[in-house]
């Protein structure tokens, strides 16, 4: 699984991705910065600086994004310019192939959107490590779900990006702020749930809008193995060109 | 006695794509030995060898190797080596490290000797260290080559090899599947290119617009195909004179001429006539251009044969 784990990062890591990465991963931080010099001690700071920052910016926008970029990629590439089969060919259970290219996604893009969150939500608490490690384990679990879901778009469509564009632009960003109970099929709802859950303090302005803490991570954990199993049933069935 | 079990065994097998038909109910045996999947381009001769490999589905029939079905079936890649048409590589990578993943994939364990011994057999141990985006198509050809020889596999299902290698490289392929064979490996190997495998296969399969059009041995199929009159074009600076020396000739049935004063021979015998040609014109103090098959394509093959 290893050298399929090292193809991968050395397949994902060109120029342009890792800088897309840093430049959206370094927003939230910038903006963060802006806010506490300009709006800290206003009445409603901490309202907007959860549902715009935090949610609107880096849980419904950048977080999802950057995952696209990467994973879409990692089957894609291979599917555009037909190395694909070079993995099919060899003599290992389809989900050894499928594991390690989800987590090279993961490996590429966790620490920096990671960094990200935590440094932007620093600064927006005053340093308090808490809502950090909140906002650190939410963006975690909404990482893995989408690295999952748009892993397996890769594998059944050279057109994954557009597609994955509309769907988190669609579902995850009109249709779940709008619906009630998207939120149940929706990674952005899980992971503000699960920020939420681990800080109820720190994010009152979330309270009254997430599903359930245990709901949020069940929802995530099933979401994830459900793409999951369908990449590895999708690489045991297709035709490989 | 027992009769020898096919080690790749193809029965009835289509493959559609919407109102498309690729491969039309095709059965077809390979057995130890080398054996060429020859055919036009289009004819469906990679669509089959995808079906073989497992890498795509059947929508009809089924396929065996070593009586296990090819199919979602990984374990089964440990005795077979695969060498798809296309020539996309991880250019990223050096040949070596190339080859080294292949081994590490296979679960081969310690990898140094295969990875040596199969860069060895295909001549590539000087620009081992290069990476695959600065190889020539040729390079790149004969490290897939190594990658698919690597496990020292039992079957070989080669689509294509010789694309893009010089006739120095070929004899060295030539050479290697030979020894391969003679260690009782079964090799099936594809081209659109008669002559590639004339030498290399006794036994041929000819696929046509998705069918089988012949199998068997090469020479006899030859023979059949050597019945049928071939037309040659003999272009000359004296075509008229030509064409009075070839009429008189044993191996010509016909000769006509165009008119841009090009000549068109009709022959069952072309080996003799295109040895007859130059002799002829030189007898006869003509300046001769060009001497060219008008229809020794498989194309032309496979409609004899087909039409039969």
């Amino acid at each position: 699984m290893s050298s399929i784990f090292w193809l991968s990062i050395h397949q994902l890591t060109g120029r342009w991705r890792i800088a897309l990465i840093l430049l959206l991963a370094a927003l939230p931080v910038g903006l963060a910065l802006i806010v506490h010099f300009a709006a800290k001690g206003e009445a409603d700071f901490n309202e907007n600086f959860t549902n715009v920052l935090l949610d609107g910016l880096l849980v419904a926008g950048i977080l999802p994004i950057v995952t696209m970029a990467l994973a879409t990629s990692s089957f894609g590439n291979e599917l555009e310019d037909k190395t694909l089969g070079y993995l099919t060919m060899m003599p290992v259970a389809r989900w050894r192939i499928i594991l390690p290219k989800v987590l090279a996604s993961l490996i590429i893009c966790g620490p920096v959107l990671l960094t990200g969150g935590i440094v932007a939500t620093l600064l927006g608490f005053d340093g308090e490590a808490r809502p950090a490690l909140a906002v650190a384990a939410a963006l975690a679990a909404g990482l893995l779900t989408y690295a999952a879901i748009f892993t397996w778009a890769g594998l059944v469509t050279t057109r994954a990006l557009p597609f994955a564009l509309v769907y988190v632009l669609l579902w995850e960003g009109v249709i779940s702020s709008f619906i009630n109970g998207v939120d149940y099929l929706s990674v952005r709802g899980y992971t503000l749930a699960i920020m939420s859950g681990l800080d109820k303090s720190s994010f009152p302005a979330l309270e009254d809008r997430v599903i359930d803490f245990p709901v949020a991570v069940a929802g995530a954990a099933i979401v994830t193995v459900v793409f999951l199993l369908l990449g590895v049933r999708r690489l045991r069935r297709m035709d490989v060109p | 006695m027992n009769e020898p079990q096919p080690v790749i065994d193809v029965k009835g097998v289509s493959k559609w794509f919407g109102s498309v038909v690729a491969v039309n109910d095709v059965s077809l045996q390979v057995y130890p030995g080398i054996t060429g999947l020859l055919g036009p381009n289009g004819a469906g001769k990679s669509t089959i060898l995808h079906m073989i490999t497992g890498k795509a589905a059947c929508s009809a029939g089924e396929v065996t190797i070593l009586g296990q079905t090819s199919r979602g079936n990984p374990e089964l890649y440990r005795n077979i080596g695969v060498m798809s048409e296309h020539e996309a590589v991880y250019s990223f990578q050096t040949g070596r490290q190339f080859i080294e993943f292949t081994a590490v994939m296979q679960g081969l364990n310690p990898i140094a000797g295969p990875v040596d011994r199969a860069i060895g057999l295909v001549g590539m141990a000087d620009a081992q260290n290069r990476k695959l985006g600065t190889y020539s198509r040729g390079m790149r050809q004969r490290m897939r080559l190594a990658a698919a020889l690597v496990h020292d596999p039992q079957v070989l299902v080669l689509d294509e090899p010789l694309n893009g290698t010089d006739p120095r490289q070929r004899l060295d392929f030539h050479d290697t599947m030979t020894r391969l064979a003679d260690e009782g490996r079964t090799i099936l190997i594809s081209s659109h290119i008669l002559e590639e495998v004339e030498s290399l296969a006794a036994t041929i399969l000819l696929m046509v617009s998705g069918k089988l059009a012949a199998a068997g041995d090469f020479r006899a199929i030859r023979a059949k195909l050597d019945e049928q009159a071939y037309k040659v074009r003999v272009v000359t600076g004296s075509p008229r004179k030509m064409a009075a020396a070839l009429a008189g000739n044993d191996d010509v049935d016909s000769v006509s001429i165009d008119a841009d004063g090009e000549l068109t021979v009709l022959s069952r015998n072309v080996g003799e006539l295109q040895r007859s040609i130059p002799r002829l014109a030189q007898e006869q103090g003509i300046r001769l251009m060009r001497v060219e098959p008008m229809d020794d394509s498989l194309e032309s093959i496979f409609n004899y044969v087909v039409d039969r």
